[in-house]
């Protein structure tokens, strides 16, 4: 089993009148154990020079991971401050990724299509992009090709 | 400006044939500038006892109405349950996202997609006579009764409460409201008559309250709201921030 722990740090110390200090840190586990998560999709470093859209973690016809606990990195490392990356899953928008910025969010894929993680990039003229996942899914990444 | 700092660290030595660690750091800035996200919620704590059976009901922990459509914003979730099966879904509208099961947090960008707000405008008019002192108008349960016998003093009046489901402007007899969340189906059935109204009319004035303008029927949903639903009846909490523009 793999031991991999993800921290996140929030700090301020201007947003409120007292400084913020958040500090978290966790292990990738399986659902509902202490088992480390043991597969990855690797760090995946994306110039896009497109604004169409992709799936940076295309699901498997027939597979389904509902119940799984995954973990998902995206970031945006484009300098210009208009740039941004435009992240969904299934019908739903979450944000927008600015220059810099980054997420970690919980991941449960259902079967194909239905909450696909997608990344819509704002412009054409190119943006890396850094995304990786962390997960014990079945039939996932880099097996097949999605829409 | 307030300045903000995200870090994410992420490490294993063991995930992979050689160690991974990498660490990002980003400033929460406004869309498409360099000025810092100035409003937050504060770090909030929920806890979260359904009882009875699952499906357990969820809980919103932010509406869209709340930040800014198309904003930077940011949000921190993390699960303080210790019970490794105890999860928390996280749904954006309708979509689920993903479980955060015991000690894991998120930090995710949020659009906040807001709806259409209803709105619409009531006039005071007045057939014959002055507004009598006592002459009382209700809407959302809030009654107000007119102190005085100036038409535009009572709209004022009517203006000055505090609805709980309404904001309100005044201009002269007019007071224009607007929901303070979008919803798809309003509360106006016309325009000339509100759901919940109730206009008391005393002896010697003619006073009536027609709705004047308004956007009787667009109010739409917001459809980004975020929703938190726990996996057992028994209490878990949920720790929980916004950062808004």
């Amino acid at each position: 089993m793999a031991t991999t722990t993800n921290t996140l740090l929030l700090e301020s110390t201007d947003l409120f009148d007292d400084s913020l200090s958040i500090s978290n840190t966790s292990t990738c586990y399986k659902a509902g154990t202490t088992i480390g998560l043991d597969q990855t999709t690797g760090l995946t470093r994306l110039y896009a020079t497109s604004e169409t859209q992709f799936d940076p973690f295309p699901v498997v016809k027939g597979a389904t991971n509902a119940a799984e606990n995954g973990k998902v990195y995206i970031a945006n490392l484009s300098e210009d401050e208009t740039e941004f990356i435009t992240i969904g899953i299934g019908d739903a928008v979450i944000g927008k990724l600015y220059a810099g910025d980054f997420l970690w969010m919980p991941w449960s894929p259902k079967l194909q299509h239905v909450n696909d993680i997608e990344i819509t990039p704002s412009v054409a003229t190119g943006i890396n992009i850094e995304y990786m996942s962390i997960h014990n899914y079945a039939n996932i990444y880099p097996d097949s090709v999605d829409s | 400006m307030a300045t903000t700092i995200a870090t994410i660290n992420l490490a294993s030595t063991d995930l992979l044939s050689d160690a991974i660690s990498f660490s990002t750091t980003t400033n929460l800035t406004k869309a498409g500038s360099s000025t810092g996200l100035a409003l937050t919620t504060g770090l909030g704590r929920t806890n979260f006892t359904t009882g009875g059976s699952a499906p357990f009901p969820g809980k919103v922990i932010y509406r869209s109405d709340d930040a800014l459509t198309g904003g930077a914003n940011k949000v921190y979730l993390k699960n303080l349950s210790s019970t490794p099966a105890q999860f928390f879904t996280v749904f954006i509208d309708q979509e689920e996202m993903g479980r955060l099961y015991a000690g894991d947090w998120a930090f995710f960008p949020w659009t906040a997609t807001s709806g259409v707000k209803e709105t619409f405008t009531v006039t005071l008019t007045l057939g014959s006579g002055a507004v009598e002192i006592g002459d009382s108008w209700e809407f959302d349960g809030i009654k107000t009764t007119s102190k005085t016998a100036v038409l535009n003093t009572f709209a004022s009046e009517i203006n000055a409460q505090h609805y709980p489901n309404w904001t309100t402007t005044v201009s002269g007899a007019a007071i224009s409201f607007t929901a303070r969340r979008a919803v798809e189906d309003g509360v106006i059935t016309g325009d000339t008559a509100i759901t919940g109204d109730v206009l008391v009319n005393l002896n010697g004035s003619n006073l009536t309250a027609p709705i004047t303008a308004g956007n009787t029927n667009p109010s739409t949903r917001s459809e980004s709201d975020i929703t938190i639903v726990p996996s057992v009846a028994t209490t878990m909490t949920l720790e929980h921030m916004l950062f808004s523009e």
